[in-house]
């Protein structure tokens, strides 16, 4: 009995956007007599940094300092619409948005700058809170005055307003699955190397180390695409090795009902973990920007499995990879149980293959389907006392 | 630029970590009530009889909501794709799963909500129930899904499959010097957010509602309450815009338009705020994919091929499910160019919660499946992981499952770096690889008919 080490490898890609797009957001921004800068938008923060991604976006754009900068996505009477936080849309679609709002901003600062200076706006430039002429960086005026300008000599309310919208992509044929046009944003990139201990005596996995590489167009703010990194590594490994809503699949027995009950990881678990980010920028994302939120769980699992592999020599293809199924692997290989069936030129790892069973123009497989989940002894009911959901007694 | 790429500190990071910002259940109104729901305890039974008449006579007892006070009762997400409606806001006729809702109530109290909720009589009369997949298909099956049956059938076209074919898959198989075949499983996960789902609904004196809510998609939840209600996308102000967590779970919240309902009725403020048990046994989860591959690869390190079989377990209820299962098959050849593709997929129903959105939707598991059978192939090929997969990555042009170009793959990159920053040695060969358009040994016969023309992404 002993403790092996192995290391294993994924990489991943995954679809900014809403799969199949024509999901819009949309983006208004106005801007007080002192210059500073409101930015209406309906997407919600989850904890991905949305109000912050997007304030950067807009301070950049029309070249005001960060801090000048409010964000409100608090409500639908004065946002307008986004189609919401989820698909790994929010920094490229809804970013978008704001980009084209906060340029039409920047457009009317100039041209109410180029009244006031008299100067083609052509020739004006705004950078950190300021109108300058190009070349002549002595003669300027601070977006403060353009905006004051604006307001009590002209009569004008500095504002802009910003959609964006990646056309939806129909499915043409639904034989071959053809769309019409592409059916992302775009797609970012990534790989992954586990690093585990894997405990032959008690079927212990140990993640050590998660290396990660991903490619996202352009890091808007490196924190916090690390924050998402690193959350999602963390959600990656409790996928690998530790969550299940129905530990018995396919029995709905014995759910956990809190978090004592389903173990998601805890800083015990918490493996090193060491990021590289990659900026190939992509051609329609607000400055080179792709999505990174959800890609961020989906390369750990198979990275752990492959390094479960190098550490022991066995593959586990049922998710997670519990200590009772590395045992159940290591027993078989012992029994030896733990090759694919090699005949000429077939290597099937898995016999349980259903495709015949399923579909009639697939004609690969074995054409058996034994269970699909090695259903284990019912355990009796949940310890509860109480009904969850009726506030019963059980029976 | 100096703002774009700086790391500045999170807009909202100091409110969050000093407990400061005001999250939905932070909102207390004058006068509010609050919410409990009445949950099916069985998986699947037709109800016999609904009273709800013993529970409206509690004192401090303000509204019992049940499916006859919903204008609208069955709602499609995804209506404005095409995918039709199947999960009623409230329990009718069935219930489905167990932790289905069946009724609400709003009382002076909590725990007054809670008595009341016991105090409704439901009659059930329990049918057998489905769990496993692969029994969906039986003939004698129990029949979980009133709109669809057991899986769904209203794909394009009238299929009850969502398919993919491309090339030649046969004449590939025919060509492959082996056929590597493999079952993947991957398991059901709670996307375990902070705050559990959450609302409180204001009825305002010029009788427009105002909705708190913990949505990650405000709009999106505007028009599913509106569907409801049967009203205005005017008279329905959703508040919100910050959530202590979501991860997919609080797309389809169905906190929002229950309580909406509840504060019309009643005519008070009203919060409903969902237990932790009720956040993990009765909301919608990642759901369990079922994924069987086969590749037909060349002696030399190709694949030239791909079969693919997955069955999705949705539960109960549609939900996003179809879209979750078309979005895997659109990626099923990961970060491979595969030519010849034949892939089926199923979403399946059982009498489990309906599952729902979670982060890496519809791809995590597939991810999973497809990196697993990619280190098997490489192994027993002989090859080094890292040579195999740069072999077979994408490229600039050739083109996805869907026949549409990639525009700017960084497999071969991602893969690169990888390497030196693990220290795992490549050829020079492998490490002067670039990700351009194929040409030369790396445009091998079986892929010059794939490579397409630009105009992807």
């Amino acid at each position: 009995m002993a403790i092996h080490r192995g290391k294993g490898l994924a990489t991943v890609e995954y679809p900014t956007g809403m799969n199949q797009n024509g999901d819009p957001s949309q983006a208004w921004i106005k801007v007080k007599p002192d210059g500073r800068v409101d930015v209406f938008s309906g997407t919600a923060d989850i904890g991905n940094g949305s109000k912050t991604i997007q304030s950067q976006i807009v301070a950049e754009t029309i070249g005001v300092p960060y801090d000048w900068v409010t964000y409100d996505n608090s409500n639908t009477d004065s946002s307008p619409m986004c189609t919401g936080t989820f698909a790994s849309r929010a920094t490229f679609v809804a970013g978008n948005a704001v980009l084209k709002a906060a340029r039409q901003v920047r457009e009317r600062i100039l041209a109410v700058a180029s009244r006031e200076l008299e100067i083609d706006p052509a020739d004006l430039e705004v950078a950190d809170g300021a109108v300058s002429v190009r070349g002549t960086p002595a003669k300027s005026m601070g977006v403060d005055e353009v905006a004051g300008a604006a307001t009590f000599v002209h009569g004008e309310l500095l504002t802009g307003d910003g959609a964006h919208l990646n056309p939806g992509a129909a499915i043409v044929d639904p034989e071959t699955g053809e769309v019409d046009r592409p059916p992302h944003a775009a797609i970012s990139y990534a790989a992954c190397s586990a690093a585990v201990e894997v405990d032959d005596e008690t079927g212990d996995v140990h993640v050590l180390e998660l290396t990660h590489v991903y490619d996202i167009g352009r890091a808007m703010n490196p924190t916090l695409v690390e924050g998402q990194i690193e959350g999602g590594a963390v959600m990656g490994l409790g996928f690998g090795v530790l969550e299940n809503c129905y530990p018995y699949y396919p029995s709905a027995e014995h759910r956990g009902g809190d978090m004592s009950t389903y173990h998601v990881p805890t800083m015990a678990e918490l493996p090193e973990i060491r990021n590289v980010l990659m900026e190939n920028p992509s051609s329609g994302g607000p400055y080179g920007a792709k999505g990174i939120g959800e890609m961020a769980n989906n390369a750990q699992p198979a990275a752990i499995a492959n390094a479960i592999h190098d550490a022991v020599g066995v593959w586990v293809t049922e998710f997670p990879i519990t200590p009772e199924r590395v045992l159940a692997a290591l027993d078989a290989k012992r029994e030896g149980r733990g090759e694919p069936r090699r005949e000429g030129r077939v290597v099937a790892f898995d016999e349980e293959m259903s495709i015949n069973r399923f579909s009639s123009t697939i004609t690969w497989g074995p054409d058996v389907a034994p269970p699909m989940c090695a259903l284990r002894p019912a355990g009796g009911p949940s310890p509860a006392s109480q009904d969850p959901f009726t506030g019963r007694l059980n029976q | 630029m100096k703002v774009v790429g700086a790391r500045l500190p999170r807009y909202d990071g100091v409110g969050h970590v000093t407990g400061r910002t005001t999250y939905v259940d932070d909102v207390r109104m004058p006068g509010m009530l609050h919410a409990a729901a009445l949950r099916s305890p069985h998986h699947h039974a037709r109800i016999t009889g609904l009273d709800v008449s013993a529970a409206e006579a509690m004192t401090g007892v303000h509204a019992v909501i049940t499916h006859a006070d919903v204008p609208l009762l069955v709602y499609g997400h995804l209506s404005g794709a095409g995918i039709p409606g199947d999960e009623p806001l409230l329990a009718k006729d069935h219930v489905r799963y167990r932790g289905q809702p069946v009724a609400l109530v709003a009382a002076d109290t909590v725990e007054a909500a809670r008595a009341a909720c016991a105090a409704i009589e439901v009659g059930y009369e329990e049918l057998p129930a489905l769990f496993d997949v692969r029994l969906a298909f039986e003939d004698d099956a129990p029949v979980v899904n009133d709109t669809f049956g057991n899986w769904y059938n209203q794909y394009e076209g009238n299929l009850d499959v969502r398919q993919i074919r491309k090339g030649d898959t046969e004449a590939a198989f025919d060509a492959a010097d082996l056929v590597v075949s493999g079952v993947y499983r991957t398991q059901s996960q709670e996307q375990a957010p902070l705050e559990t789902q959450v609302c409180v609904a204001v009825p305002e004196p010029d009788g427009r509602l105002t909705v708190h809510t913990c949505t990650q998609a405000m709009y999106f939840s505007l028009g599913v309450v509106c569907s409801h209600l049967q009203m205005p996308m005017s008279e329905i102000k959703m508040v919100g815009g910050t959530v202590g967590g979501g991860f997919g779970g609080k797309v389809d919240t169905a906190s929002d338009s229950l309580t909406a309902l509840a504060a019309q009725k009643s005519g008070r403020p009203v919060k409903w705020r969902w237990t932790r048990e009720e956040e993990m046994l009765a909301s919608g989860n990642r759901g369990p994919w079922h994924m069987e591959i086969i590749d037909a690869v060349s002696r030399d390190g190709w694949i030239l091929g791909r079969k693919m079989l997955t069955i999705h377990d949705a539960g109960a209820y549609g939900r996003f499910s179809v879209y979750g299962l078309t979005k895997h098959s659109f990626h099923h050849t990961g970060a491979y160019s595969i030519p010849n593709l034949h892939f089926d997929g199923y979403v399946v129903f059982t009498n489990r919660i309906p599952t729902t959105a979670m982060r890496g939707y519809g791809v995590t598991g597939l991810s999973t499946a497809i990196e697993l059978h990619a280190e098997r192939v490489a192994r027993e090929l002989g090859m080094d992981p890292y040579e195999f997969r740069l072999k077979n990555a994408n490229r600039v042009n050739d083109t996805s499952p869907n026949r549409i170009a990639y525009e700017d793959p960084s497999t071969v990159e991602v893969l690169q770096s990888l390497a030196s920053a693990t220290g795992a040695e490549l050829s020079d060969e492998l490490r002067t690889m670039t990700r351009d358009q194929r040409t030369g040994d790396m445009l091998p016969e079986h892929l010059t008919a794939q490579v397409g023309s630009g105009g992807g992404h």
